[in-house]
């Protein structure tokens, strides 16, 4: 059942950083005031853990941390035109079915590594004339995909703890050694 | 208005009135009640307070409710406004909306506006050069328009005058055709910039590539200070309205300037109907204003008037304010009142890489934006098959690489790596129209606006010169590019319409005889002495320069003309 209703702090979403706590949720439920698509929880859900396997917990925050699968939906619902939105709802139960059809069971009970291999047979599938994925589904991935990374590099996590964002530089050095830095 | 008693008109009556408070109004008010005179600013949009009027100035990115992205509604229901680039979340409340306030375009026209205190004077790119002789002289030279009725030397120490006050970053580059003016220390060019100027120096006698010139405090002077604006932090939010007025905007500067006088009436949501003309005198009266909030119209009565209500607008003042004397608009006996509309055009970029200086890079944002070449066809003789010539953008930048492909823990660490590209060098042209009868703006004769003013109605085209023109700007940035050693070269141009350069002018042209052009030498209306046209609208060629400057000097040099000739008793 496709329902809305409100959450109480949408200034959680806002933040980015801040989580949402369990007791919050309703059973059944979005957690998200959507204006123009209708998501259930169960899809909640399904694009909750999609969202962790792109930007995995590990030693830092991942999307559930930061809520990052509200992100996508608040994208979704605001940024993405009719014909856009539609292919996702459209693509998403593609996704649901085709995991189903291959794994026989549901993308939440899959392993790591089974989710990663899900999600790349989909990313790395740029032939346009390949039908091995549908239209709508490789759409339901790619704003998924796109607007979960974004609201990772653009949280308030990300901008203070990994790469720092400066409101006020105060400075233009036109000439700056430049050496890369080894990496980790 | 029948029943108004003597108080009511004498507390409607000043010595002078500005219709408008954007770049120019706000420079126009400065210069009245800087003289003494009490002085009514209309403004027909809401107040924007410096500062505090600024809501997203010191938002951080996750604070946007969609990362700085504009709904897809919002674009929908705007989309000509949304072509703008400065149009985003971070913005969009200094812009006006598509629907608000329609307009009719009998050809497409990208008008961009800012119905505010201030207007577009929080949202320009600040780049600001000085016109040359070669600009002032072009008409005359080339045959088209008619001669400005001045030159450089005219205008030189007003340049020179406003440059003080507002604050401009610049080196002296000694070129003629793009006078060096007062400056504050410039931005630098970076590495690369640096590598491309010296290249085009030692390949071509008369081109140059300098650091862009622009309206921001690099090392604020004691006046600046005085403003209550201090150095520039290099922040490059400036379309937001910059808390520290660290670049020139009439609400950080000429605004505050003028109230703190004590002789300023700032007066937001007064849209003014027409100028009202009395034909026994002989003179324009006043104006007549609709409060946009209650919709009643005042009259407001002063000795003289000043018209800075942005180029387009301006024309549409004044068609509006017709008399028996002025049937078809304020000083319009020429007829030209209205045409003769130009622009800049910006349609042609061209970008490519560099593959050397990879041990340099840049570290914080530089708010000129990197280099400027000014212009070099057709200045001291003509050379092409078409006339005058454009102005370039040029900047060399890297960027850190972090490639958003893959999922997991990998994708987590590609999303940090230090990994910056090599040089990208990009530039944009900035071409000179001509301008032309055909090219008008006129009263459209069905449709009105909310207020019950007619909607003005653009006719502005391109021409075969302008395509000319950007062919030869992508030829020869594409051998300039070639020859400094650039690849991966990628010119491309695009269709968009005229306007959306944000640089219309023209239509209340300045001219030496009254049948040809609607002001004199001084700005001023050949045919109604008291009223001054000082913005866009005055523009009798558009050179290739970024015209606020222009604006500001002009406004100054006839608010010290305006006053002169008050005193003497002449108006």
């Amino acid at each position: 059942m496709h329902r809305r209703t409100v959450i109480k702090n949408l200034a959680l979403i806002i933040g980015g950083a801040a989580i949402l706590p369990a007791c919050h949720r309703i059973e059944g439920k979005v957690s998200v005031t959507l204006k123009n698509v209708d998501i259930s929880a169960d899809q909640e859900k399904l694009v909750s853990d999609i969202a962790e396997t792109i930007i995995p917990k590990t030693t830092t925050p991942g999307a559930r941390d930061l809520n990052l699968h509200l992100f996508v939906f608040k994208m979704l619902d605001d940024c993405y035109k009719k014909e856009d939105q539609q292919a996702f709802m459209t693509g998403m139960g593609q996704f649901t079915d085709a995991v189903k059809n291959k794994y026989d069971k549901p993308f939440s009970d899959l392993s790591q590594k089974q989710r990663e291999d899900v999600l790349l047979s989909i990313e790395n599938d740029k032939d346009e004339k390949c039908t091995a994925n549908p239209k709508e589904l490789k759409s339901f991935y790619g704003i998924v995909k796109n607007q979960t990374v974004n609201g990772y590099v653009k949280s308030k996590y990300f901008m203070t703890k990994q790469v720092v964002y400066e409101l006020v530089p105060g400075r233009y050095n036109a000439r700056f050694p430049y050496k890369q830095k080894q990496s980790a | 208005m029948a029943n108004l008693n003597i108080d009511s008109v004498k507390d409607r009556t000043f010595d002078a009135i500005v219709i408008g408070s954007g770049m120019s109004g706000g420079w126009a008010a400065k210069e009245l009640t800087d003289k003494g005179l009490k002085t009514l600013i209309l403004e027909r949009g809401r107040d924007v307070k410096h500062i505090k009027d600024y809501p997203t100035t010191n938002m951080y990115p996750w604070e946007f409710e969609h990362r700085g992205e504009l709904p897809v509604a919002i674009k929908e229901a705007n989309p000509i406004v949304n072509r703008c680039y400065a149009f985003g979340e971070d913005a969009a409340h200094f812009f006006v909306k598509d629907n608000d306030h329609p307009y009719v375009q009998e050809k497409p026209f990208d008008w961009i506006r800012g119905y505010q205190v201030g207007g577009k004077s929080l949202l320009w790119a600040r780049q600001t050069q000085r016109w040359s002789e070669f600009d002032f002289e072009g008409p005359a030279r080339d045959g088209f328009a008619v001669d400005w009725p001045i030159r450089y030397k005219d205008i030189a120490p007003w340049y020179s005058y406003v440059e003080k006050f507002a604050g401009i970053s610049g080196n002296r580059d000694g070129i003629p055709e793009l006078p060096d003016g007062e400056f504050l220390p410039a931005f630098p060019l970076n590495t690369v910039e640096t590598y491309f100027s010296n290249h085009v120096k030692s390949k071509y006698s008369n081109r140059h590539v300098i650091s862009a010139r622009c309206a921001h405090l690099s090392k604020p002077n004691q006046i600046h200070l005085d403003q209550g604006r201090v150095q520039c932090q290099e922040r490059i939010l400036c379309q937001r309205g910059c808390p520290f007025g660290g670049y020139f905007s009439a609400n950080a500067s000429t605004i505050p300037w003028a109230l703190k006088s004590g002789h300023a009436t700032l007066r937001p949501f007064s849209v003014v109907q027409e100028i009202i003309y009395d034909e026994k005198k002989g003179k324009a009266s006043g104006v007549r204003v609709i409060d946009t909030n209650t919709k009643e119209a005042i009259e407001y009565y002063a000795d003289i008037i000043f018209v800075n209500a942005a180029a387009l607008n301006t024309n549409l003042v004044l068609l509006n304010s017709t008399s028996h004397r002025f049937p078809n608009g304020l000083g319009n006996d020429s007829g030209v009142l209205g045409k003769y509309v130009a622009f800049h055009n910006y349609s042609a970029h061209i970008g490519a890489e560099y593959d050397g200086d990879k041990e340099w890079t840049t570290d914080g944002r530089n708010p000129a934006g990197g280099g400027y070449i000014p212009r070099f066809r057709n200045v001291y003789k003509q050379e092409t098959d078409f006339l005058r010539g454009y102005a370039s953008g040029f900047s060399a930048y890297r960027y850190q690489q972090r490639p958003w492909d893959g999922v997991g823990a990998s994708l987590k660490d590609n999303l940090v790596k230090d990994n910056l590209s090599g040089w990208k060098v990009g530039s944009h042209m900035m071409g000179e129209t001509i301008p032309k009868e055909s090219n008008y703006v006129a009263l459209d004769k069905a449709l009105k606006d909310q207020w019950g003013i007619p909607q003005l109605k653009i006719s502005v085209a391109y021409d075969d010169n302008d395509e000319k023109m950007k062919k030869d700007y992508v030829e020869q940035l594409t051998e300039m590019f070639t020859s400094a050693g650039f690849t991966n070269i990628k010119a491309s141009t695009d269709n968009r319409a005229p306007g959306l350069d944000i640089h219309e002018m023209g239509g209340a042209r300045m001219g030496n005889d009254p049948k040809t052009s609607v002001l004199n030498k001084w700005n001023q209306m050949h045919a109604v002495k008291n009223v001054f046209v000082t913005d866009g609208a005055c523009m009798t060629s558009t050179s290739c320069q970024n015209p606020s400057l222009t604006y500001m000097a002009f406004t100054a040099r006839a608010a010290d003309y305006a006053v002169s000739e008050m005193k003497k008793g002449n108006i």
